[in-house]
């Protein structure tokens, strides 16, 4: 099966028991203490077999990351977290990086055939 | 006092907190599977050549600026950005003025 980028999996790598929360914490990009301590206080305050039954489920469902998703940039990652929640944002935001390229591209495109006189010239005798 | 309120507070959390932050995501990944294995192939493969490429346009960029200091000093900030095509345009049109003259 191949590694998915919205899949949930769990994080043995920063994992403290079973790699389940830090699986949250990667997937949402939320902090892992955090998420720690939520699920530590959710079992104290009144959850408590039902918070531990969900986690060792979980670790029995879910798999262990793939290799290939471990070694990803921050920037790779924090694009993965928000992709996740709203894909279509990160289309958008995709779309206009490339507009942005060829914004500059253009400003470059316009400087040397307007200010580079040789340049133009060139450009002229192929005509 | 205490003996009433905790336990409301301890039940709208149970009852009411938590459902609702799972069916919240619960709806959000409904909306994240809208990406299949090529959409998300796909975006990973934009988002990579859109990194590198722009990588390779701030190269160019700083070559270019070192090349001429006067065509664009520093790089990209939005309010910057205005107000330096305006200069820009400013000047190509004292350029035209002075072809004409």
């Amino acid at each position: 099966m191949p590694a998915r980028y919205t899949k949930f999996y769990l994080d043995k790598r920063n994992a403290k028991w079973l790699g389940v929360c830090s699986g949250i914490a990667d997937y949402t990009g939320l902090d892992i203490t955090l998420v720690r301590v939520a699920a530590v206080l959710l079992t104290v305050v009144g959850g408590f077999p039902w918070t531990l039954f969900a986690y060792w489920i979980t670790a029995w469902l879910a798999s262990d990351k793939p290799l290939e998703l471990e070694d990803m940039s921050r920037e790779d990652q924090r694009f993965w977290q928000k992709a996740r929640v709203t894909p279509g944002h990160s289309v958008r935001d995709v779309r206009s990086s490339f507009r942005d390229i060829d914004r500059r591209l253009g400003d470059l495109e316009v400087y040397y055939t307007s200010h580079n006189r040789r340049l133009a010239d060139e450009i002229d005798s192929l005509r | 006092m205490e003996d009433v309120f905790l336990p409301i507070v301890i039940c709208g959390m149970l009852f009411i907190g938590l459902p609702w932050v799972g069916l919240h995501y619960i709806t959000q990944w409904k909306r994240a599977r809208g990406l299949s294995v090529e959409d998300e192939n796909l975006l990973d493969g934009l988002h990579d050549l859109a990194r590198r490429l722009e990588d390779r346009l701030a190269t160019i960029e700083r070559i270019v600026s070192a090349d001429d200091p006067n065509w664009r000093p520093s790089v990209p900030d939005r309010a910057e950005r205005g107000g330096r095509e305006l200069g820009r345009d400013f000047n190509r049109d004292a350029d035209d003025w002075h072809g004409r003259a």
